[in-house]
């Protein structure tokens, strides 16, 4: 099973997107498990996930992240902001999992 | 544009990422961010306490309910909490920048506890014997003698007073701890039959052991200064940057260069929260303190102000634009964004407007966005300044819908929550030029 985390500041508004794109898992009958964490509290989640997206207003983390993840071979990318922007659910999983392949 | 955001992202991303990943910044907002129920708790405390509906008298009522001494309740509460502040964040700021080093962080944060501890003045106090006590005669030849007992501490080395010795000591020993753990010439080899957990605690015994003794060595020198560290950098550092933030320049250069960031789309918030959660915070429950204590508040300028007047909807106030999209907008696609973006707004969270609508980069919501909460900061600090409305003392969660922020930020202020209503409605008509020059672009390019 994919295990995809968000991240942004406080992990509010990217629950938001969390949401939609169960709805969107949901309805390709996917077994993704879809989760938003804050900041503070990413690092704690770095061994079991297989993908991590940052939200756009968050993206300057990105360096920094990445640089964290590489030993594990997690890939990092920040979501397209006009995706989060719109909640576009079912893009932003597509994406996701493109990068987790 | 399109070069406006490149030059950006080459100039500001970097600073932001900087700022926004320095190790001893995060662990500083983080170390806040830990502690942050109990000083919501504290705030309620002292709210509970200080309570001024109108026409309603809180203390008669409360008084007949529990007794004459109902407020020991909220003051418990507030000495654990808003009171100790200091004591607090000096374990929590040592946890979060161990931890980013990969060093036991409970370790650490004890051993900062510890040390700030040791930074403290161990007072003797004492009192000469008076003629008389409570009316009964005090025998003649003990007149004069003092008394005093050894071991006292001042509340204010645990307080906010102290906020800056606290995240000072805590980044320097766990600085000084995280350098002579990583060095590995401390590790007291054993035996390889002794289990690996007792030879772990050996292994951070060496560290912790020369950690607290550099300590207690300065403390010995800075005593002999007759200062303490907390009080030195009250003075040299907290009070200057605690009276820069409380003038109207530092509010709007806060709420200012917070818009700017966002306008990039970058968290403004965020990248301001080391400075947010170290100063401005601070100074709502110094606020918070002074009102326990019965005397008058001073700090006009705290992060509930921010949140209670200006960054209702989030950044931008754009429950207001919002507002006016829905009345006036006819961009079907600005509508349907209102719609998603409106029932988070009312919490304050409003990612959707800025990224969906979008306000980031977009020229048209350039002067509303950034120039409108400046404009509604210079009228709320006004406001308080000239007395229309109290200061702010209470901790607010930063989610809690406008207006109703306002109004609990300030022990329940009606004048407050009139204030944060008046923001409200000026920034609807801040934003509705802009909306109807979308509306003429729209028109224009069917």
């Amino acid at each position: 099973m994919k295990d995809i985390m968000l991240v942004c500041s406080a992990g509010m508004s990217t629950s938001l997107l969390v949401v939609k794109m169960q709805e969107a898992a949901a309805a390709r009958n996917l077994s993704v498990n879809i989760f938003a964490v804050s900041e503070g509290e990413a690092i704690n989640h770095y061994d079991k996930i297989s993908v991590l997206l940052l939200g756009p207003q968050v993206r300057y983390l990105k360096k920094k992240i990445e640089k964290q993840l590489e030993p594990k071979g997690v890939p990092v990318e920040v979501i397209n902001s006009l995706h989060y922007g719109t909640l576009n659910g079912a893009a932003v999983l597509d994406a996701a999992l493109e990068l987790a392949k | 544009m399109k070069g406006l955001l490149n030059w950006f992202e080459e100039h500001f991303i970097p600073v932001a990422a900087k700022i926004g990943s320095q190790r001893h910044l995060v662990a500083i907002r983080d170390g806040f961010i830990a502690i942050m129920p109990l000083i919501i708790a504290g705030s309620v405390a002292v709210m509970i306490n200080n309570l001024s509906l109108p026409g309603y008298d809180h203390n008669a009522l409360m008084s007949k309910i529990f007794g004459d001494g109902w407020r020991a309740l909220g003051g418990n509460v507030w000495w654990g909490t808003l009171a100790m502040m200091a004591l607090l964040v000096s374990f929590t700021i040592a946890y979060n920048l161990a931890k980013s080093y990969d060093v036991n962080p409970l370790t650490a944060g004890v051993l900062s506890v510890s040390s700030f501890m040791v930074l403290i003045p161990q007072m003797f106090v004492s009192a000469s014997v008076p003629e008389a006590l409570d009316g009964i005669a005090v025998p003649a030849e003990l007149v004069g003698k003092t008394i005093g007992t050894w071991g006292n501490i001042n509340w204010s080395f645990l307080s906010y007073s102290s906020l800056f010795g606290a995240i000072a000591v805590a980044l320097i020993v766990t600085e000084i701890y995280v350098k002579l753990v990583k060095s590995k010439k401390f590790e007291i080899k054993l035996p390889e039959n002794v289990p690996p957990a007792v030879s772990k605690t050996f292994a951070t015994l060496v560290p912790v052991m020369i950690t607290i003794f550099i300590v207690g060595f300065a403390q010995v020198w800075i005593d002999k200064t007759g200062t303490s560290v907390s009080k030195f950098l009250l003075d040299v550092v907290q009070k200057p940057v605690s009276e820069v933030g409380n003038t109207l320049g530092g509010a709007i250069a806060v709420a200012f260069s917070n818009h700017i960031f966002w306008f990039f789309g970058l968290h403004g918030s965020n990248i301001l929260d080391p400075v947010m959660q170290s100063v401005f915070m601070p100074l709502a429950t110094a606020n918070a303190d002074l009102l326990a204590q019965g005397k008058e508040m001073t700090y006009i300028v705290t992060k509930s102000f921010f949140d209670g007047f200006v960054y209702m909807g989030g950044s931008g106030t754009t429950v207001g634009l919002l507002a006016a999209i829905f009345v006036f907008g006819k961009d079907k696609a600005q509508r349907s964004i209102a719609k998603i973006a409106a029932p988070t707004s009312l919490f304050n969270i409003n990612e959707p407007v800025v990224f969906g609508l979008p306000i980031v980069l977009n020229p048209l919501f350039f002067l509303p966005f950034v120039f409108g909460p400046v404009i509604l900061t210079i009228i709320s600090y006004t406001a308080t300044a000239v007395g229309l409305v109290p200061m702010t003392s209470v901790i607010v969660p930063w989610t809690t819908p406008p207006v109703i922020g306002a109004f609990l930020a300030t022990n329940g202020s009606v004048a407050a929550a009139a204030l944060a209503l008046f923001n409200l409605a000026l920034t609807v008509v801040m934003y509705l030029p802009f909306v109807i020059l979308s509306n003429r672009k729209l028109e224009k390019s069917l």
